[in-house]
């Protein structure tokens, strides 16, 4: 203690007077120094969930071919930025991107989601970089909800609809064969229903919440006549076509046919599902015959069209995903020729990138016709003879709606489907709830 | 220490008692089987090949370790392991810097506030981080420091619950070795660093084993304010790994057993440490 | 300094102690600085500005608009928001009395210091270390629909295919659960520090009187364990109702589903912020909740007069 006696006693004072003015230094302006600086960097980030880091092998290289290819010749440079795919979709973390002044120059959405960014007023016009004849190359269908007022916000990289597959040898273990493809609503049922054993489902429809879910659901609704809105804009929700297809989601859970929950990443996800053996027929599109083949090849499958309800016409739904530029990004005019360049392009190297695309890469339909010409023989044969002759004729475009509608259907799907809600009861409250959210919606069409 | 009730057979034969004991035993034990069951099932799936996953059997027929290497080489988990560790050391070694000097204040020296000063910051700590998660991101946004180490430390520094038990502690010192300090003229400075703090020695063991601890399973915090994939923490990093290796559980145990793998061994090593000073926080 | 010291035996002590008061104050002020201030900014002001930024619709792209008490109406109208205040007030009655039994019971069954019990208790402490995101992956797996060991387990007993996180009637339930089977070798060591201080004599002077085990636990040990109990049901009541730890189970275990049959406001709030963008609204849920949560503080507070935890 004697030690310590001898010190100067205003010491203590002035040394914390020290620290204490160190520290309110670092709080106050330290700490943005502790964050990271950004904008230095003039390199275009393109957010995807395909590469570098991702599975399927050919769509790695087809997102890392056209990045370098486009590297190689010009001066405002792309970088790729991989994010899982389920939190892509289902996550928060492009969202919250955009939140923190942050978010990609370059992303891809689906229509789902692009009121939620158009409306935001992030989406850069990409009509100045796109020439004349390749906007006419894009179907009216395929690009109408990616524009607003006659402009492009968004080049659609894919078309791809959805339909039924089917594993044989649960087919052949019930003692079915390809006769008993079922063609109706009630024979799905029946048919998903002999499929069901203790280790297996009959029928899997989607089950997690999400666009994705939405989407998928939209051709049961379409095929009984039903729609969500009217032509002036009202809900239509409450219709006898919705609460018919909200129905049969429930009965197909009820039945025991269909499973509450799925594998792997999900009902888009084939191979987890169908090729796990977890369930016998999945609603899956058209990707589905790529994911098979390069990761499930030894399971053998079918593949047939929506089945119908008694009085309904045939129609399914086609999604695909767009390019899209940031309109607050680094350089948002380059990014759009970027994209124009890429995919919009009348050059043959453009037509052929989406030709590859949806050949080589993936499973799709093009939504060019001049890829379609060129892909030629590889759209129409085999299972994507099926999708092309059989499946895609029906195509309606899926629609595009703010988050608020969204989570609307959402909710009045999942609380059917697992929540055990009466189907009509759902439909008009849903219905209600788009009624009072209509009446003050004042983005971009909803198309 | 007491000995309590249920289990005192008092005026019972040798026998008996020997009997209630054996049933009593068995019964705990059959409870702490089951207490560790999911672990040695993340264990027992993070050996299995991928086709024997869903079998029912718990021992491997044919274990292998490479689901471990496929997780190590093909993620860059050494990455999230690093970045977990920096950010739980810093956060503790700072928070017990900061909260022993506010525990010797509040508990040692008088000035006008003092009570009201503790009230204020003991009445944060219910504030749950889910409450104040949305206007703290916003602010975090402000301060520029979304996205960087910053932003993953400075906000989990400050915890009213280390101030809390550290004041309680410090009330309980003997007056004299700080009064004997003061009779020779020490500064309240040396007094702190001198006095106080070696005499904290324990309750600061206690204390980095649980701020480590806390921050290193801590995710939601981490998942909100770091988006950049060279950022995340182990927690983020796994989360993620099911989402993207979601068909393969084999894979998702194994990279789960390595994130709880240093705490349990942490917990092999303090095991004593760890569990008394949790026996005392809730009450003293 | 000398000087002070030997003056404080001399001539002016009223004027001196008024020097060494106001050092010590000065002092204590500077002591108390770096964690005031952070608690202030990272904790208080977030409190503060979830009330400011309720009243501004924020539409997740940075553009800020003041729009009253609109998020508060929204809040009213919002059907979902009474289901989840209504499924966090379930949890929290499910766990919370939940965790007070098996937290108390497994530290009654372990509470004899010996070699054996000491093991015991490290293996019911054991699962703390996890992290609630791996216990959660881990609780996924084991009941996975059909092929899950824990489905199957219940298929074999009888009960038939159970989805136990696909069926919205029971997912809480399988989560409560979860969280209870997490959390209670916490509580447990709570409750063993708790019977370390009761005194040994009364159960020797019980036992005299002839006092059979189940009275003594009765008439001493519950009424002994007032402050332990009192601090677990605190504590225990705010992990569920606003806890990171049900935040992180439910994030990662359901995602708030299915049909939100799970989604806690917490979860809700998480989402409604950082999925839907709608930080205004989210911040007005979350104003709510401080204003819960400073009640139940001021509470506490008043009820262990100034956080102390004695019996007196």
């Amino acid at each position: 203690m004697t030690k310590i006696s001898n010190m100067p006693a205003g010491w203590s004072r002035r040394s914390i007077l020290k620290g204490g003015t160190a520290l309110a230094a670092a709080g106050l302006a330290g700490l943005p120094m502790m964050g990271r600086a950004f904008g230095q960097d003039s390199t275009l980030s393109f957010w995807q969930f395909y590469a570098p880091d991702g599975d399927v092998k050919p769509q790695v290289e087809w997102f890392v071919k056209m990045v370098a290819d486009w590297n190689a010749t010009q001066a405002e440079q792309v970088a790729l930025e991989y994010v899982v795919g389920s939190e892509y979709i289902g996550g928060t973390k492009l969202q919250t991107s955009f939140a923190s002044g942050q978010g990609p120059d370059i992303f891809i959405i689906s229509p789902g989601d692009f009121l939620r960014y158009y409306n935001g007023g992030v989406l850069a016009d990409l009509t100045p970089a796109i020439e004349e004849a390749a906007r006419a190359d894009f179907p009216e269908s395929v690009i109408a909800n990616r524009m607003v007022d006659g402009k492009i916000y968004g080049v659609p990289m894919e078309v791809e609809p959805m339909a039924f597959y089917y594993s044989v040898k649960a087919f052949e273990d019930a003692g079915l064969n390809e006769n008993d493809v079922p063609q109706t609503w009630d024979q799905l049922l029946e048919v998903g229903k002999k499929l069901t054993t203790t280790e297996r489902y009959g029928l899997l429809f989607e089950t997690n919440p999400g666009y994705y879910q939405n989407f998928t659901w939209y051709p049961f609704m379409w095929q009984g006549g039903g729609e969500f809105q009217t032509a002036d804009g009202k809900s239509a929700f409450d219709s006898p076509a919705t609460v018919q297809a909200l129905k049969l989601w429930q009965d197909a859970v009820n039945s025991g046919a269909a499973p509450r929950q799925m594998l792997g990443g999900g009902g888009g996800d084939i191979v987890a599902n169908l090729g796990s053996g977890y369930c016998a027929i999945q609603n899956v599109g058209i990707w589905g015959i790529s994911a098979m083949d390069n990761n499930a090849p030894d399971v053998p499958y079918g593949i047939f069209k929506l089945p119908v309800p008694a009085g309904g016409k045939y129609v399914t739904v086609g999604g695909g995903w767009a390019f899209v530029a940031n309109s607050k990004g680094k350089n948002p005019e380059a990014a759009g020729k970027f994209i124009a360049w890429a995919l919009a392009s009348m050059a043959p190297d453009s037509i052929q990138r989406v030709v590859d695309w949806c050949t080589v890469a993936k499973s799709d339909m093009p939504p060019r016709n001049s890829a379609l010409a060129a892909g030629g023989e590889a759209f129409n044969k085999g299972k994507m003879g099926i999708f092309s002759k059989e499946i895609h004729p029906g195509t309606r475009a899926e629609p595009r709606v703010p988050p608020e509608v969204y989570k609307i259907i959402s909710d009045a799907i999942q609380q059917t489907q697992l929540g055990g809600a009466d189907p009509q009861a759902a439909a008009t409250a849903a219905s209600q709830q788009l009624d009072a959210f209509l009446a003050s919606y004042s983005g971009a069409p909803i198309l | 220490m007491s000995d309590v009730v249920l289990n005192d057979p008092a005026p019972q034969t040798g026998r008996q008692l020997t009997l209630v004991r054996g049933v009593w035993m068995l019964v705990t034990l059959v409870l702490a089987l089951m207490a560790i069951f999911p672990l040695l099932y993340m264990l027992s799936i993070a050996i299995k090949a991928p086709t024997e996953v869903f079998k029912p059997n718990l021992i491997p027929a044919a274990p292998t370790p490479g689901n471990f290497l496929y997780v190590l080489t093909e993620v860059p988990f050494w990455r999230y392991l690093l970045n977990t560790f920096i950010v739980s050391a810093v956060v503790t070694v700072v928070a017990l810097f900061f909260h022993t000097m506010a525990g010797y204040a509040l508990a040692r020296l008088r000035f006008p506030g003092r009570e009201a000063i503790f009230l204020a910051m003991f009445s944060t700590l219910l504030v749950s981080l889910p409450v104040i998660i949305v206007p703290l991101f916003i602010l975090v946004r402000a301060l520029g420091m979304l996205n960087s180490y910053g932003g993953l430390i400075v906000p989990a520094i400050f915890n009213a619950f280390g101030i809390f038990l550290l004041r309680q502690y410090y009330l309980s010192l003997p007056r004299e070795l700080e009064e004997a300090a003061v009779i020779d003229g020490a500064g309240y400075w040396r007094i702190y660093w001198w006095v106080i703090l070696p005499l904290s020695r324990p309750i600061i063991a206690a204390l980095a084993i649980l701020f480590f601890l806390a921050n290193w399973n801590s995710f939601l915090w981490p998942l909100t304010v770091a988006s950049d994939p060279n950022l995340w923490v182990v927690q983020v990093a796994i989360a993620n790994f099911k989402s993207q290796y979601a068909a393969s559980w084999n894979y998702t145990m194994a990279a789960s057993t390595i994130v709880a793998l240093p705490m349990l061994v942490l917990f092999l090593v303090f095991q004593r440490q760890i569990m008394d000073s949790i026996k005392t926080s809730g009450l003293k | 300094m000398t000087e002070i010291l030997t003056s404080v035996a001399g001539e002016k002590p009223a004027a001196v102690r008024l020097t060494t008061r106001r050092r010590e104050a000065i002092a204590g002020y500077l002591f108390i600085l770096p964690d005031a201030l952070g608690l202030l900014v990272f904790i208080g002001l977030p409190m503060v500005l979830a009330f400011g930024i309720s009243f501004f619709e924020v539409d997740g792209f940075g553009s800020f608009k003041f729009v009253g008490v609109a998020n508060y109406v929204r809040m009213w109208g919002d059907p979902l928001f009474w289901t989840t205040l209504k499924t966090t007030l379930v949890f929290a009655v499910m766990l919370v009395p939940l965790l007070y039994v098996t937290g108390l019971g497994l530290a009654l069954l372990v509470q004899r210091t010996n070699r054996f019990n000491t093991v015991m208790r490290a293996m019911f402490f054991a699962p703390q270390m996890v992290s609630l995101v791996v216990i959660s992956l881990v609780w996924q797996l084991m009941v996975v629909d059909k092929l899950g060991v824990l489905t199957r387990l219940a298929a074999a007993v009888g009960l038939g295919s159970i989805s136990f996180l696909g069926n919205p009637n029971i997912a809480l339930f399988t989560v409560t659960i979860a969280g209870v089977w997490f959390l209670m070798g916490y509580y447990m060591l709570i409750f063993l520090g708790g019977l370390q201080d009761i005194p040994k004599e009364y159960y020797e002077a019980a036992k005299i009187d002839g006092a059979s085990p189940i009275a003594s636990f009765w008439y001493i040990t519950l009424p002994l364990l007032r402050p332990t109990s009192f601090f677990v049901l605190l504590i225990s009541s705010v992990a569920a109702i606003a806890g990171a730890q049900a935040f992180d189970l439910v994030y990662v275990m359901t995602r708030g589903g299915p049909a939100n049959s799970t989604t806690l406001l917490v979860t809700y709030i998480y989402a409604q912020a950082f999925q839907y963008s709608a930080f205004g609204y989210a911040a007005a849920m979350a104003a709510l909740l401080v204003v819960l949560m400073m009640v139940t503080t001021v509470f506490f507070f008043l009820a262990t007069r100034g956080g102390r935890f004695d019996n007196e």
